[in-house]
């Protein structure tokens, strides 16, 4: 591999990876927050950045230790909110060229960065997308834990001052995730099915279901998706 | 931290972990057989077209404003229609995720 292709490839990465900054440091600074006044120190609350590097789960992990909840439950909880994560890998793996580097870098396997892969990796070439991976998940990553160690040591103060940012900066989630979608909305199908879905989460994350709002909407999205291809099927039978 | 909440944080993170790398490995290990033996290996029609929709639901429980308001949610609206509109136009990553957050931002501030 060229060292130009390796460079571009990490830079590629890292370029991608910016907009997540957006959604990832403000929730991060609030975990700290929330860490911290949970009765964790600001190293204990960064490190559980470093390590678990889940979002909701660590919310929902802090919360349960800080309430006194059984440990074990509360790791049980964590996993459960967590299992999402399995279908990410297999949907990347047609993509992915042969290297000893994919199971370490799956570690940094979160929602957005699969969003931004299953995007991403179809047009890169093979030598750059071990490269682009290791740039985009090391932004969102290190993001994450300087955002976390940023709100133990002054979260409470930041976004008293900045509120407005605090509630602006994480639409660039919802954005990116609009940006990586949109491609898909090219045939009715579809476009129904990603409806149904994009509603359904909306409305379970409005009610008090927030941690399951995305695997009960994508398998609402799964369902539509099957009665519709049926009920296509059906009708080309009967046509013929 | 007492030790058995750290013992907690350990296996809460092993088992994230192990919930990512797992499937990694067992769907390489079914490609390359079929690679091996000269077939070619399919993803599960079901799994394939989660995918998509993980993002979707991602998308929708992302869209719900930090504070609920009527102004930050007509806020949210126009963040979305600007983005889609950038995004038809330039067919970019980076320029409409900006010209979204901006959008929103200058809605947020002006309606709120």
């Amino acid at each position: 591999m060229s060292t130009t292709a390796m460079r571009s490839g990490l830079i590629q990465g890292v370029i991608d990876g910016l907009p997540l900054l957006g959604g990832y440091i403000p929730v991060a600074i609030s975990f700290g927050v929330i860490a911290v006044q949970a009765g964790f120190s600001t190293l204990e609350a960064t490190l559980i950045s470093v390590f678990i590097y889940a979002g909701a789960s660590q919310f929902l992990l802090v919360a349960m230790v800080a309430a006194g909840s059984s440990l074990w439950l509360a790791v049980c909880m964590t996993l459960l909110v967590n299992v999402r994560h399995v279908v990410y890998a297999p949907n990347l793996v047609p993509y992915l060229p042969q290297s000893k580097a994919w199971p370490f870098l799956m570690h940094g396997l979160t929602d957005q960065i699969f969003a931004l892969a299953h995007a991403r990796l179809p047009i890169l070439e093979d030598s750059r997308k071990v490269d682009w991976f290791k740039g985009v998940s090391m932004v969102a990553w290190l993001s994450w834990i300087l955002g976390t160690a940023l709100g133990g040591i002054a979260g409470e103060s930041l976004t008293q001052q900045w509120p407005v940012l605090d509630s602006v900066m994480p639409f660039a989630l919802p954005a990116l995730f609009l940006v990586l979608l949109a491609p898909k909305f090219s045939s009715k199908l579809w476009s129904t099915t990603l409806l149904v879905t994009i509603a359904a989460a909306l409305v379970i994350a409005l009610g008090s279901f927030k941690n399951a709002a995305i695997p009960f909407a994508a398998l609402c999205g799964a369902l539509t998706f099957y009665v519709l291809t049926s009920h296509v099927d059906r009708k080309q039978f009967n046509a013929n | 931290m007492p030790i058995d909440t750290w013992v907690a944080i350990i296996v809460a993170a092993v088992g994230t972990y192990a919930l990512r790398v797992g499937p990694l490995l067992w769907t390489q290990r079914h490609f390359n057989k079929h690679k091996a033996n000269n077939t070619q290996a399919r993803l599960p029609t079901w799994l394939s077209v989660l995918g998509p929709l993980m993002i979707a639901a991602m998308l929708g429980a992302s869209l719900i404003p930090k504070a609920p308001s009527a102004e930050s949610w007509a806020a949210t609206a126009i963040g979305v229609f600007i983005t889609t509109l950038t995004w038809r136009k330039y067919r970019s990553l980076g320029l409409p995720v900006f010209c979204g957050v901006v959008s929103f931002g200058l809605a947020f501030v002006l309606l709120g």
